[in-house]
């Protein structure tokens, strides 16, 4: 695959060219945290952030999403996704990895026509992180801070501007909107070191990854539960900005004159007391410490690679730290690991 | 590609009133001539009314090759909404979806089925499919409560079901009221299980009701020296899409829709959240 190293001129040269071409969503700096959304200019993009404060699956999984028309003669008709081509621009490897969590839940399994062609259309610019916020814990998740696989086009900055590396044949188109030479071997180099480097930075951490559905499945009375139970205030803050959170409700939405509804997912969270209900009230995870057992325990428990194998034993958590950055009453997973560890 | 999400128009061609809170509604598919997927005892469809909304029922009967059984009670929005329908009006349906009773390992085997309330409703096609195929299955016996000799539903049925050779059916209520007549158990279902004639080395148990009543069954069951393996049940939980994507019907690693509603209890074991 091919790669080229472009200057700070270059680099900018190259987002407006790309952002000319096609829907560029990139990360923006807004109000001192850091948004994905279109851009049109170089100028806006800013690639010095921690994350966003919503993962790209609001592009993929929009809030609120039409399924279906459900017409008073009784047709029922699909809704047309709409499905631009899109660059997602800038992303970090842990919100790639999450794509491909998404994938295996969306395409692999039961294909539903709104992600499979929404997911088709995007193409993906993702970024090497080099600076890992306090919050970050990918590296120990395997799912960065470098992604090995998943992308069209990889950036990473170099002492000589950034380097850009080709991961698939969307990715040679990418490349040609890119001025500037070809990539060396010792632009590779650099790059691994600063990969390397990068690794040392992290302050969280889980370790001994493979063994937490194990460790789950022993622990599924433990007292860290009823703890948390008793300090969660069941916001839903976590799951809305977790990357692979992708649990929804269905809701028919009646137009004014009753003439017909359209059936929509929207986002929805374990957290919530009706997530669980059945009829006449009755409830699964009545507790809040049931319900936090539930996020936490799909995330680094028996979701993902325990429930999709082709993920080959990879966590639902891809280690971005968001809900770390966003609970307000600072439940952390790599702490609740650690209790559950006895550490 | 079609969306997973796009419900079938089926007619109503049929409804009956099992109880005061209960009916049975017989469906039709309007444009499909044969089922395309399998219309199984214990599997389970997603059924809509445009503005109402959708929920998963349990198949209570299978007719032919495009009409099914499904039996309601009143407890919410849409299926109050059902029970204000009559026959000949449409509505949408999607699936089967999951895993039903183990009819094929039941085979010539004996068969304990434990209902309580309206979960017998999933159970009815499995008594009717064996009484379809009654050489292939040894000696039924059917355990059925609900709250009150009112409340119980299929009693038109039980006739017919006590005529099927070497097949027991037993019934029990929580209680009676004053001045009503009633020659059955008085109590919980899980008392009937003293009686039962069948032995664990060769009978395949099935059980669905309130999750408290299969804990109990389960629990009798194993300490008579059932094994895990044999015995089947059936979970409620509120499934919104059907296809595993939704999540709340989850239970750990299970999606009670895609490898369920029908589970080994031996799968169960060790799972959150779950009462039986």
């Amino acid at each position: 695959m091919s790669s080229k190293v472009v200057n700070e001129q270059e680099f900018r040269i190259f987002i407006d060219k790309l952002a000319s071409a096609y829907e560029v969503l990139a990360p923006v700096k807004k109000r001192g945290e850091h948004v994905f959304q279109r851009i049109f200019d170089a100028g806006e993009v800013d690639l010095e952030y921690v994350t966003t404060i919503l993962p790209p699956k609001k592009y993929l999984l929009p809030p609120s999403d039409g399924l279906i028309k459900l017409r008073q003669d009784g047709e029922f008709e699909e809704v047309e996704p709409e499905a631009p081509v899109r660059v997602l621009f800038g992303t970090h490897s842990c919100d790639l990895h999450a794509l491909m969590i998404l994938d295996r839940v969306f395409i692999d399994h039961f294909k539903l026509p709104q992600y499979v062609k929404r997911r088709r259309n995007l193409l993906t610019v993702a970024l090497t992180c080099l600076n890992p916020a306090s919050t970050c814990f990918c590296a120990s998740m395997g799912t960065g801070p470098s992604p090995d696989q998943g992308y069209d086009l990889l950036i990473t900055k170099i002492s000589a501007g950034y380097l850009l590396e080709v991961g698939s044949e969307k990715g040679e188109e990418l490349i040609r909107f890119a001025p500037g030479r070809q990539g060396g071997k010792e632009d590779s180099e650099e790059k691994s070191k600063l990969i390397g480097k990068a690794v040392n930075l992290f302050k969280r951490k889980i370790d001994d990854v493979a063994r937490l559905p194990e460790l789950f499945e022993r622990n599924l009375e433990h007292e860290v539960w009823k703890k948390l139970g008793e300090i969660d205030l069941a916001c839903g803050q976590c799951v809305m900005s977790c990357p692979t959170c992708y649990c929804f409700d269905v809701i028919d939405q009646l137009s004014l004159n009753g003439s017909e509804s359209i059936r929509v997912k929207e986002w929805d969270a374990c957290f919530t007391l009706e997530f669980s209900e059945v009829a006449l009230g009755g409830n699964f995870r009545r507790d809040r410490a049931a319900r936090v057992r539930q996020f936490i325990g799909h995330n680094l428990g028996w979701g993902g690679g325990v429930q999709y194998p082709e993920l080959g034993g990879r966590t639902k958590c891809v280690g971005c730290g968001r809900c770390i950055r966003v609970c307000p009453v600072h439940i952390d997973l790599t702490e609740v690991v650690k209790m559950l560890r006895g550490e | 590609m079609s969306s997973p999400f796009r419900p079938e128009p089926a007619r109503l061609i049929d409804v009956k009133s099992e109880n005061a809170d209960t009916k049975t509604y017989t469906l039709k598919y309007e444009k499909v001539e044969k089922f395309r997927e399998g219309f199984e005892p214990g599997r389970f469809v997603m059924i809509s009314i445009p503005g109402f909304g959708e929920a998963p029922f349990s198949l209570s009967g299978i007719v032919g090759e495009s009409a099914f059984e499904t039996t309601v009670r009143k407890v919410g929005n849409l299926t109050r909404r059902m029970d204000a329908m009559k026959a000949g009006e449409v509505l949408g349906v999607r699936g089967p979806y999951g895993r039903g009773w183990p009819m094929r390992e039941a085979e010539y085997k004996d068969v304990l089925i434990v209902a309580g309330g309206i979960g017998i409703a999933p159970l009815k096609p499995v008594i009717e499919c064996i009484e379809r195929r009654r050489e292939r299955y040894g000696r039924v016996e059917v355990l059925y409560g609900a709250k009150t000799p009112d409340n119980m539903i299929f009693t038109d049925e039980f006739d017919r079901w006590r005529r099927i050779m070497d097949f027991e059916l037993k019934l029990t209520v929580d209680s009676v009221p004053d001045m009503m007549a009633w020659k059955h158990n008085v109590g919980v279902v899980p008392l009937l299980l003293k009686d039962v004639k069948v032995q664990p080395e060769n009978t395949v148990v099935m059980t669905c009701g309130p999750e408290i009543m299969m804990h109990f069954v389960v629990q009798s069951l194993l300490a008579r020296g059932f094994d895990q393996e044999s015995i089947y049940v059936s979970l409620e939980r509120r499934m919104k899409c059907g296809v595993a994507q939704c999540g709340h019907c989850m239970i750990g690693m299970k999606y009670v829709c895609r490898d369920g509603p029908v589970f080994p209890y031996s799968e169960l074991k060790g799972l959150p959240d779950l009462v039986v």
